[in-house]
């Protein structure tokens, strides 16, 4: 008995020997920020993280009542349903050509990870300046001034709303690579044995092998990589900022919940209590939608298995 | 000296960084004996501003003042830091609403014991609060509408004097290659805010506290702005925005709403073939509006010396006009605050100048204290969907209205 | 071994082609993923009228190699110096979160403890948190620890990241029980386990979360600029930054510093990134 008793105090010291450092790190620089800004959401604290004025759910009745920021958090969900299922295609797509490709597999790899280490800065630069800008010597613009097509203000127009495409296509090259090499991992991990089962059992090669065979196989790398697009989309900011912000504020289009709090709240206008609210509100609808995509992928483990 | 031995601390150092974090904090030459200050700029972009303002901190004999040059988000950085004792003990900014209801910045109206009738009344309003003053105004800055005489003059067209004249002027001028009018790459909502308002002889927010744009004619008003884009005749999505003279300078549009600022360059560049106005007036009671600003002096309430602050703000932007003079007229290009200075000014006398300090003097406004950045964001929210969504301008505005005037009455009651 | 390889000859063809269409998209694909990089690079090599010419060119129409000389001896902005600061940062950052995520991941996936799950949890649970929301109350916290302007308070309070943890945790879930269990009978505790077997056998997934963590040491932004105060502490984000004031934007200064400031990354990527792929790939996220 005090042997066991003995081995389990043993294994809690070394527990907290491994763990502890991150842990007490976590707490202090993570939970004491987080847990300040949850008491700040039932305070009014404008210009201050003391305050003193405790006015229960005000900050979240004024959050909920306020349009913009409904719209704000429409935004997002807009985004989400755009930005996870096209990385997500995307990133598939290049992982299984440059999987079976025989030639320069490195150079390819090599090329779509690279955008990984540049920063939504630098993008939103290239992206706004050069690629997308209206006018018509951006390079969007020359490129359908070849067909005769008219130049497109792509971040100024709201009909139709070009600013998607620009925003989009410059979070898929920025993050595409990364999830690429995820589910790389995950090919590579598949039974080969299986493909020879499949094909011994007739399936064509293509559609078929990918419909039974990889997709299935891919069910848990794609879990993964759902969750960390969700939980990257909603935390958007830097982009949206520096290709949609001007020095005297932000359109009311395209402005994801953070951008809008920012404004508002968390930036010059320190309305802490505010901002708070609506961080916490935010965050709910991220767990709703997590919890919500994970249930999905459950059902759909299900069917495939039945 | 001092600086040469800083230099060689920093060489010598290496890849010592924490070293170098306690040792440059941006002394001009530590002239000074006395009390420690740190007095903090937002990054201007005309150079030689920095080095300028660190001269004049240098000179200072009474408090050892250290200047700090942030770039970034600034207004977000200095509201950060006047929660904390790391902030500045003197700083460029509004203040704020906030910070001056919050107590985080000092009264200094006795600061301006004598001179306060020679601070431009449109810049030192916005510093006012319960009939005290809170912030030293620094330099005007205002903005205007650039125009290029022979592409009006090719086009038959005049320069416009009232806002109907303006969108049918921007129509003429525009054609395959050049755009009539920039706004800004937002079509004018941010760039604009509440000038057009003042133009129809409204107000954002009254004397008394109140919404100023609760008329009819500001629907009309806006309205019109609806029509500049609808009609093609705006351009949108330059590389860069209206503060930046470069698509105006490089032909991509005819006229131009930028700042005061660009005028050195516009000058260089296109000599006499150009020309400023105010933006023009709109309706029977309209006016020509000209937005103004200035950033403030303030000192910080959480500084340590709070006493020999108020003093080193005194001294510089009220006492040392030579500084004012040098700061706004030297380095880009600003209205110094202070009418006595701006008569003085050589620079201001002819060509373009001496129409932006006449617009300025006649038609300026500022925006008010009470305009928070949420009601901003939610009147700049509206202007936008106006503009480009051809949202209907009264539905909106009454919106506006609303939720702005409540907001007010919190922002009165505060206090 | 693939399925194709069993098919008819009729289908041989179809495979070929098949196959040289893979190629041709994926090498299109590969052209569109670098038109950014050229992007950048024509800019930054540029003068300030070619960037914003009327008229579109491939090349600008001389090539300055000048502005790179230029953007170093600029006085204004202290270049190669925000390129130490941010090199130093990086690396004491992704050191110090390597070393503490992944003694954390260890600890949760293999030592038993009674509310291991809990703990887990509660660090899967910030991921959730963005970091913007925090941002005030850390600045607060940071700043009454006296940590203003110093080394440590540039990189202590970014150290503990639950994404590096996590990764770290599934990664041991999968790691071969079969080497730990051997060292146990050498006699070996769990502190030298780690550091004799599990670490020299887990270098792919230290250089994964390396890779991640140098990059987003390396491009954040508001916290050095808030932190490190003076001039002498600016990141390369930060100096960037200054390129563009409210006045003017300069323009080819800021595409040449950001072309500058990825190319050090991009370098290390090129030379590590069988390495790193390799490490991602066996990361086991799933």
């Amino acid at each position: 008995m005090t042997g066991a008793a003995g081995t389990v105090r043993r294994r809690t010291v070394w527990f907290w020997v491994f763990v502890g450092p991150f842990a007490l790190g976590l707490a202090l620089f993570t939970y004491v920020p987080l847990l300040w800004s949850l008491a700040l959401s039932f305070f009014d604290a404008r210009n201050t993280v003391t305050p003193t004025d405790f006015v229960g759910l005000d900050n979240y009745v004024h959050v909920l009542g306020d349009d913009a920021f409904t719209d704000s958090l429409w935004t997002f969900l807009v985004f989400t349903a755009f930005i996870v299922p096209a990385t997500y295609v995307l990133s598939l797509a290049l992982a299984l050509m440059v999987n079976r490709v025989r030639w320069a597999r490195a150079f390819f790899r090599s090329v779509f990870f690279l955008p990984v280490a540049c920063s939504y800065v630098v993008a939103a630069l290239i992206w706004k300046m050069s690629l997308f800008n209206g006018v018509r010597f951006g390079l969007a613009n020359t490129v359908l001034g070849w067909f005769g097509a008219d130049p497109v203000a792509w971040l100024s127009t709201t009909d139709p709303p070009w600013y998607w495409l620009v925003i989009v296509t410059l979070r898929l090259w920025l993050q595409a690579g990364f999830y690429m090499i995820l589910f790389l991992a995950g090919l590579q991990r598949i039974d080969p044995v299986l493909y020879e089962a499949a094909a011994v059992d007739g399936a064509r090669p293509g559609r078929q092998v990918l419909r039974h065979i990889t997709l299935p196989q891919l069910r848990a790398t794609s879990v993964a990589v759902v969750l960390l697009l969700v939980v990257n989309a909603f935390q958007a900011f830097d982009e949206f900022y520096n290709l949609l912000s001007d020095a005297r504020g932000y359109p009311p289009y395209a402005r994801p919940p953070l951008v809008y709090l920012y404004y508002t709240a968390l930036g010059q206008g320190q309305n802490l209590g505010v901002g708070s609210a609506g961080a916490v509100v935010l965050a709910l609808v991220v767990a709703v939608v997590t919890v919500g995509q994970a249930r999905w992928f459950r059902l759909g483990a299900k069917e495939a298995r039945a | 000296m001092t600086m040469k031995r800083r230099a060689l601390l920093a060489a010598g150092a290496g890849a010592g960084l924490l070293t170098a974090c306690g040792s440059d904090t941006g002394r001009g030459g530590g002239g000074g004996a006395g009390p420690a200050l740190s007095h903090w700029y937002h990054q201007y972009g005309e150079a030689g501003a920095e080095q300028a303002v660190k001269r004049y901190a240098a000179a200072y004999r009474e408090a050892d003042v250290s200047v700090q040059w942030r770039p970034g988000n600034y207004d977000q950085q200095t509201a950060a830091a006047l929660l904390t004792d790391a902030g500045p003990d003197v700083f460029e900014g509004g203040p704020t609403l906030d910070q001056i209801q919050g107590g985080q910045v000092v009264d200094l109206t006795g600061l301006l014991d004598g001179v306060k009738d020679d601070f431009d009344p449109a810049v030192l309003a916005p510093k006012t609060y319960d009939g005290r003053i809170w912030g030293v105004p620094q330099a005007v800055d205002t903005q205007l509408l650039y125009y290029r005489k022979s592409l009006l003059e090719d086009a038959g067209v005049q320069p416009p004097a009232t806002l109907d004249e303006l969108v049918d002027a921007a129509r003429e001028l525009t054609d395959g290659k050049v755009k009539g009018l920039f706004l800004g790459n937002d079509g004018g909502a941010g760039a604009l805010g509440g000038t057009p308002l003042y133009a129809a002889g409204l107000e954002l927010v009254t004397d008394g506290g109140e919404v100023g744009f609760d008329d009819p004619a500001a629907a009309r008003t806006l309205g019109r702005l609806r029509r500049l884009y609808a009609d093609g005749s705006l351009l949108l999505g330059a590389p860069t925005d209206w503060s930046d003279p470069s698509a105006f300078l490089q032909g991509l549009t005819a006229m131009q709403w930028s700042g005061l600022w660009a005028l050195p360059r516009v000058q260089k560049e296109l000599g006499d073939d150009f020309g400023v106005l105010p933006f023009p007036r709109d309706g029977a009671s309209g006016r020509p509006a000209v937005p103004v600003g200035a950033y403030g002096a303030a000192v910080s309430a959480r500084g340590a010396h709070k006493e020999a602050a108020k003093a080193y703000v005194k001294w510089l932007w009220v006492e040392r006009t030579d500084y004012q003079q040098d700061f706004a007229l030297s380095y880009g290009f600003h209205i110094p605050a202070r009418r006595s200075l701006a008569e003085k000014a050589d620079e201001l006398r002819t060509g373009a100048a001496a129409d932006a300090v006449r617009f300025t003097a006649d038609h300026g406004h500022a925006q008010p204290l009470l305009w928070t950045p949420t009601v901003q964001t939610l009147y700049q929210d509206a202007l936008s969907r106006i503009i480009k969504d051809g949202a209907h301008p009264e539905r909106e505005l009454r919106t506006v209205v609303r939720k702005v005037s409540s907001e007010l009455d919190r922002a009165k009651r505060t206090s | 071994m693939r399925a194709g390889e069993r098919a008819t000859s009729a289908d041989d063809t179809l495979v070929r082609a098949g196959r040289a269409l893979r190629l041709v998209l994926l090498t299109a694909l590969a052209l569109l993923f670098l038109v950014p990089f050229y992007l950048l690079v024509r800019n930054g090599l540029a003068s300030e009228q070619d960037i914003t010419s009327p008229e579109w060119t491939f090349l600008p129409t001389e090539v300055r190699w000048s502005n790179v000389a230029e953007l170093f001896r600029d006085g204004s902005v202290p270049f190669a110096r925000s390129l130490l600061n941010s090199a130093l940062i990086a690396v004491a950052t992704t050191l110090g979160t390597v070393l503490l995520a992944s003694l954390a991941g260890y600890g949760l996936a293999r030592i038993p403890y009674r509310h291991a799950d809990k703990v887990f949890h509660g660090v899967l649970g910030t991921l959730m948190v963005p970091a913007a929301v925090t941002f005030v109350p850390s600045f607060v916290l940071v700043s009454s620890l006296g940590w203003i302007s110093t080394l440590r308070g540039l990189v202590v309070p970014t150290l503990f990241s639950a994404f590096a943890c996590f990764v770290f945790r599934q990664y041991f879930l999968g790691f071969p029980r079969e080497l730990e269990d051997a060292a146990a009978v050498d006699g070996l505790g769990y502190w030298r386990t780690y550091w004799l077997v599990v670490v020299p056998n887990a270098r792919p997934v230290f250089a994964a979360v390396g890779a991640i963590v140098l990059i987003g040491a390396w491009n954040s932004f508001l916290w050095p600029l808030v932190i490190g105060q003076d001039r002498s502490a600016w990141t390369v984000q930060v100096a960037l930054s200054s390129f563009t004031t409210s006045q003017v934007v300069r323009l080819h200064e800021l595409f040449v510093a950001a072309a500058v400031s990825i190319l050090p990354l991009l370098v290390l990527f090129l030379g590590f990134q069988r390495w790193i792929a390799a490490g991602v790939e066996r990361s086991g996220i799933d």
